[in-house]
This record gives C-alpha cells, structure tokens and sequence, in this order.
C-alpha cells in the first residue's frame, strides 16, 4: 500500500483532532443526560449508561474508516477471522458483516440489499451479503463511506458463504484474497486439521505484509492476542452474569454491546470497554436491577438476532414477564478465551478459531444449549430458524425436538432472517410466540 | 433410446459378485480409494421428483432441493442397497446433511463426512490427502482391508484411465449421432459404473454411434445437474443443441491424471487441480476462462445457467459471470428450477425465447 501524506494529514485532521473531540463530547453528554431512552423504560431496566462509550467506539471506528485509505491499509474480512494478524500490521480492520447487521438496525437494509438485486444478485443469498454487495455497488451505507479495501481476508469457520462472497469482493475491487480455510468440526477438531488453518496462518503472513508494506513485528503479535485474550475473557464474563436472577442484562443488550469483540478484537481499548461494561453490569447486580424488570422466565436465544425487531422483540417478550438471558451466538466471541495463547500465536488461533459454534456439528451445539439452560437455569428456548443462515439453521428441527423431548425444555422455532424484514411475518411470528409464552405458564 | 444400466442394477450386481457399495453425496471423493476397497461408490444426486415431507422432518423449506431429497431417499429407503454412507463437504447445506446424518438421523449405515480443502495452495493438496488417509483408516476398519501402496496405484490408474475416456468421450460427441439426453445418460455412468465397466461402455457407444451430430443452435449449460433431464429434449426440440457442460456432476468432474508417487498426493491432486468449480472456491475469473475455452472449442453460441433454487454458490457467481459473457459478446440466460418439480411451461419458454435470440 503507497502510503499518501495528503490522506494522512485528512485522517489526522478529520479523526484524531475533530473526530475525537466531538465524539469524546458528545459521549460526555450523553453520560450527563444518560443514553436516550428509546426502549420501553416501565418494562425493561433504563439502558446501560457503558452505551455513550458503545456509540463513541463504534463511531470513532466508522469515522476512521472513512479516512483510512491512503492512510493505512484496509482489510475486509469475516467476522470470526484470525484479524489479530492484521491488527499486528497496522490494518484498518472492516467487517461487512458488522456493517450489514447495523444496516439491519438502522431498517436501511432492504434499501441497500435492493441495489444488489437490482444487479442480479438473487434473494436467495445471504441478507448480509446483500447488504455489502449492494452497500459495495451504490455507495449507500449509514456511515457516510467505507473505505476500499487493499486486502480481502475470509475465514469459513463461519461458513462457505464468506468464500462465495467474498470472491465477489475480489472480482469487484480486484485486490488479493485469504482464504483461511478452516474444516468443518463434525466431532471434535483434528489434529491434521488444525495443523492445516495453522499453515495457512503462517502462509497468509507475506501476503499480508506485502500488501501493508511492512513486517509483521511478533511481540506487537503477541500483545494484540493479549489484548484479544483480555477482552474476549471479559465479554464472557459480562454473558455469565446472566446467571443471576433477575439477569442484570438481555441478549438483546448484548446484541447491541457486542459490535467491540466482532471489529475491535486486539484492541486495548475494547478491554477497557469491557471492563467498565462489566462494571455496571455486577454494580446492576448489587442493586437488584434486572434487564426485565418483572422477569418471571427466562429463556435461550439461538442463531443470530433479528436485526430489524431488537427492541419490538425485547419489549414484547418483556410486556409477558420474559427475559432472554443467553445466547449460543453471542457466546462465540468468549467462550473460546482460554484457547488463546500469546506465546503460541499461530498454534492457538488454529485452535481458537477452528471450533466457533458455527463450525462445530449439529450434535455438538445441542449440547452446548443444554448445557447453557443447565448453567443459566433457562425456562425454554427460542431458535430463530434464520433464512440467510444455513449453517447455523440446518439441525435446529432436530434440536428443538430433542430439548423438548429429552430435556423438557420448550423451544420454539422462529421462521425469520436477520437482516432482511421482508422474510419476517409479523402476525404469524407473534401467534408462534404468543402459544409458546402460553407454554412457560 | 439407447440401453444404459441404470443405478440400481449395477448396485445388486456389484453385491451379488461379493462387493460392497458406498452411497456418496456430491461433488468431489477419491472414487480410486474407494474402489481399492473392493468397494463400489454409487453417486446420490438428488434423485429428483421425491416426496420431501420425509426430509422436512429434519431440514428447513430453504434448504436446495438436491439435499432435502438424499435425505428423503434416504429415509424411503432409497440407500438401502448401500453399506456405507460418505458426504464430502461441498457448500453449507451438504455440511449440514453430514452433521444431521452423524448426529440425529443415524442411519443404519456407517457414516463418514470428508472435507474438501478450498484451494490448492500446497497446504490445501496435504490435508486433503490427510483426509483421504483419514478414508482410509475409516474403511480398512469396516472391510478389513489394507490395501498396499501399489494396489492403491492400480486403483488410481484404473479411475484415470476412465477420466481418459470421459475426456474422450466429451471431444467425440461432435463425431456420434447420440442424441443429448443419450448423450449424457451414458455419460453419468460414471457416476455409478465400475471404472473399468464404464471405459467398455463408453467405447462400446462411440463406436457404435460414430456419424453425424444432430443439428442444433449450440449452447453450454451451466449448473449443478441437468434434472429433470427433460430439458435436454427440450432444448433440442426448441431447435437448439447442448454442445458442452460445466456441470457439476459432470463437465467439472472431468479429473486430469495426478502426478505424484503418493497415492494419497496423487489422489488430492486429481481433484484439486481439475476443472474450476466454485464449491472448491476457484476464483471468479478463472472459472469465466474455463467457460471462454470451452465457447472457443466447441463453436457454442450462448450459455444457459440452470441452477437449482437456493444454490447459493451458484448464485453468488452469476451476475459476474453474465456481465464478463456480455462483454465477451456471449449472451446468457439464467433458468432456475426446483427438482422436484416437472419442467415448467415457462422455463421451456424462457429457454426458446433464448435459442430464438441467438439464431
């Protein structure tokens, strides 16, 4: 990447002095005031005060992507990526994903998945990809701008999607492409498999530093995965709170809380994030508060939320007495923490990044729903059967069927798609989750 | 029509003479390692036209038809002739078939998943034969069997030779009066027949049928498999003419010979380095020179994409694939179909419409 010094000077300007100061005001104002308080305040506890550093970070990061090219190089990649490689080499990291699911929240992706439509891409693809594709073709996007990117790097241990699209990517911007191909964990991983995501790591290093201009210096290697390490270890520790009754926070607050340990992964400022996130969280605990104010049951979310229905669903659950305490998707960014360790870097991010829930048999994640109901003494589940996510879908028939017939749990099958509201029907969903809340009577 | 064994002939005929069979999903499997087994495999594509109210039991409606009905024949009991069950990993709902079939449905066969690496990048060629050794180990157990090294080097010879004739036989067709539809039910015996079977079969037909081609407005069809194969008579009573394919069941299985002195190298060599295909994640570009090839060689005047519905590897490529044909003054159409459904009076349309654009 031929670094620009006019880019440099506008990145330097336009985010370091201004960028920062007016996001660090309005953050201040908005601790002075407390967040807006869009949610329903009589049914659901106020909202977390850590969301005025959620919306300077996730800012800042937009902010800097729209002056980053020229300036540092720019990677896309995959939301469960080894990005710590990256991150070492100075990349300014985008996540499509992440962009497309704010998109969904925004109730913008319909408008910006139609361009990619409009150009041929069928609506039998991937929400997500839709978004980026379309966001990629028009300019559109909430942010302002993405920036280009140098460098594609796509991990399929979230699934063979991010291949297809992301070959798209390549044909559209005509820069080199990583594939870290990370087999499939029907069982348990394999020995030959992890040796195989680890020379892949290994071989993407040159391509990345060609690419960057630079070498990738080990120790800061080793500090970013410390950090990872940090953050993810305090993610889960802010999920695990949700044991305690009432649940100090919802999966839906997750949901919002959660876009840091996806893009900011290896960053010292998403482990203080973290940290005084978890503060406020235990301070809830101290005080009694819950998530749900009256919480009478409390139930599992499986798969990916429904961008465009966070807070309708939240406050409807909430209205009944219902409070979604965990969840298996926004468990994957913690619970794997302890696999990853700094002096082993390419060994353990094989390891860590091969076994997500996405990447691990039908069988496998069915225990480890069980295994979250135990743990957080859940009522039932709700497994969002999610269009635009086959890997995460295929075998939710059968795990619903076996937590009702072999553990006696409720669980419902909820036919949606997370980023697009036109595969949601509003009455039908509402009738589903009316006789299942009948059911936890 | 021409006599063609079919599936389950050659099935009972096999067991008879002492095999075993192996049911394989698509795409790609080392047919040599199975072979060197005394153990037949016998491809499940679909089959089409099944009652998938067996396979909604345990797969979402988005989910392709080509995987709800293996499981549905599954479950009919369609599999019943086969020892073995082996689904090589090609896109997330074969993934998914695999997992359900080890987890949940549990069949009375043995199951075994194999993953297929995405590339071939060195490291890519070595885990595949970690794969194929992994194989190996699975069906020594079942057999008990350890086929040598020079025995799996027969294996490898024999299924090279039938790639051979497969190759020839593709190049022949514009010497044989075969019609399409013959054309291609001879030649998705390979999809079932024993290598050494197949070359007597396929040679027994170019001989046999050696003289003109039928006449037609040539075309490339494009997809995963060419069900229901009524299309092809379709096609050709619509006054056009299927000169060449890059399906997945068959124009891009047609594996050159490997190299190395490892079988198990040698083996993932074959299939890495064959035709492109997007399930093994060959780049966009490479497989738009792979079709301008086989436009050059064949005189075909447009390409028609037949995918199945909710393909998404199909369909991710598609767009690009159009707009650089267009440029290169090729024009296209992009037909999708579900197969379980008859071929539909609007796809016929839509497909003469096509063939009358490019006369």
């Amino acid at each position: 990447m031929k670094r620009d010094w006019r880019a440099s000077l506008r990145y330097y300007w336009n985010v370091k002095v201004l960028g920062n100061a007016y996001l660090r005001w309005q953050r201040w104002k908005m601790e002075r005031k407390g967040p807006p308080r869009k949610w329903r305040t009589d049914i659901l506890a106020p909202p977390l005060k850590i969301g005025a550093r959620t919306k300077e970070l996730i800012s800042r990061h937009y902010l800097e992507g729209r002056y980053a090219n020229g300036h540092k190089p720019v990677a896309w990649v995959t939301s469960g990526a080894p990005v710590e490689i990256l991150q070492a080499l100075g990349y300014y990291v985008l996540y499509p994903e992440n962009h497309g699911a704010l998109c969904g929240a925004r109730k913008v992706s319909v408008e910006i998945a139609s361009e990619a439509e409009n150009a041929g891409y069928s609506r039998d693809i991937c929400s997500y990809a839709r978004t980026d594709i379309g966001a990629m073709l028009s300019g559109k996007t909430p942010v302002g701008k993405l920036p280009k990117p140098d460098l594609l790097f796509a991990c399929t241990n979230i699934c063979q999607t991010v291949l297809f699209w992301y070959r798209v990517l390549a044909e559209h911007f005509k820069v080199p492409l990583i594939v870290i191909d990370t087999p499939f964990v029907y069982t348990s991983p394999e020995e030959h498999s992890i040796e195989y995501v680890k020379k892949q790591l290994e071989n993407a290093v040159p391509i990345a530093e060609e690419v960057a201009g630079k070498k990738l210096d080990y120790k800061k290697l080793k500090q970013v995965m410390r950090y990872s390490r940090m953050a993810a270890d305090l993610w889960l520790q802010v999920m695990e709170r949700g044991k305690n009754r009432p649940a100090p926070i919802s999966v839906f607050d997750q949901f919002i809380h959660m876009a840091p340990i996806v893009e900011m992964r290896g960053k010292p400022e998403t482990v203080d994030f973290y940290a005084a996130m978890l503060k406020e969280v235990d301070e809830r605990i101290e005080k009694g508060i819950g998530a749900v104010r009256n919480e009478q049951r409390r139930l599992l979310w499986d798969n990916l939320p429904i961008w465009y229905k966070l807070r309708e669903l939240s406050e409807y659950l909430a209205e009944r007495g219902v409070a979604v305490v965990a969840s298996t998707y926004t468990m994957a960014w913690g619970e794997l923490a302890p696999l990853i360790d700094p002096e082993k870097p390419f060994e353990s991010m094989a390891r860590t990044y091969i076994q997500p829930i996405l990447n691990v048999g039908t069988g496998k994640k069915l225990e480890k729903m069980k295994k979250m109901i135990e743990e957080f003494q859940l009522d039932g589940a709700i497994l969002h059967s999610d269009r635009s996510c086959k890997p995460y879908s295929i075998g939710q028939v059968d795990q619903r069927n076996r937590l009702i017939r072999d553990y006696g749990v409720p669980a419902l099958l909820l036919e949606a798609d997370h980023n697009d509201p036109r595969a949601y029907a509003e009455e039908q969903a509402r009738a589903r989750l009316d006789a299942f809340i009948e059911m936890l009577y | 029509m021409l006599d063609v064994p079919g599936r389950k002939s050659v099935c009972n005929e096999f067991k008879e003479g002492g095999g075993r069979v192996a049911a394989v999903m698509p795409i790609h499997y080392p047919r040599e390692l199975i072979r060197a087994f005394g153990v037949l495999p016998i491809e499940v594509w679909g089959p089409p036209g099944m009652d998938i109210s067996y396979s909604a039991a345990h797969l979402q409606p988005y989910v392709c038809s080509m995987v709800h009905n293996m499981l549905a024949f599954l479950k009919t009991g369609g599999l019943d002739c086969a020892d073995y069950i082996i689904v090589p990993h090609a896109c997330d709902s074969l993934q998914g078939l695999g997992s359900l079939l080890v987890d949940f449905v549990k069949p009375p066969h043995p199951v075994f998943p194999l993953y297929m690496p995405r590339g071939k990048r060195p490291e890519d060629v070595e885990f595949f034969a970690s794969e194929f050794r992994k194989l190996y180990d699975w069906l020594s157990s079942l057999t008990g069997k350890k086929p040598s090294k020079d025995q799996l080097m027969e294996s490898i010879l024999r299924e090279e030779k039938a790639d051979e004739t497969l190759a020839r036989f593709y190049d022949f067709r514009t010497e044989m009066s075969l019609s399409v539809r013959d054309f291609y039910r001879v030649l998705r015996t390979r999809q079932y027949l024993p290598a050494e079977e197949f070359v007597s079969f396929v040679e027994r037909v170019m001989d046999e049928y050696a003289g003109d081609p039928p006449d037609g407005v040539p075309v490339i069809m494009s997809g995963i498999v060419p069900e229901p194969m009524d299309v092809l008579d379709e096609i050709q009573n619509l006054g056009g003419l299927v000169v060449d394919d890059d399906f997945a069941c068959c124009g891009r299985r047609v594996y050159p010979a490997g190299k190395s002195d490892d079988p198990f190298i040698r083996m993932a060599e074959r299939i890495l380095y064959g035709p492109p295909d997007v399930t093994r994640g060959d780049l966009i570009e490479e497989r738009f020179e792979h079709l301008m090839e086989k436009v050059k060689k064949s005189g075909a005047a447009g390409i028609i994409f037949y995918t199945v519905k909710f393909c998404e590897p199909e369909l991710f490529d598609l767009p690009d694939m159009r707009r650089r044909l267009k440029e290169a003054g090729i024009p296209s159409v992009h037909v999708e179909v579900d197969i379980n459904d008859p071929l539909s009076h609007q796809t016929i349309t839509r497909i003469g419409a096509f063939l009358e654009v490019l006369v």
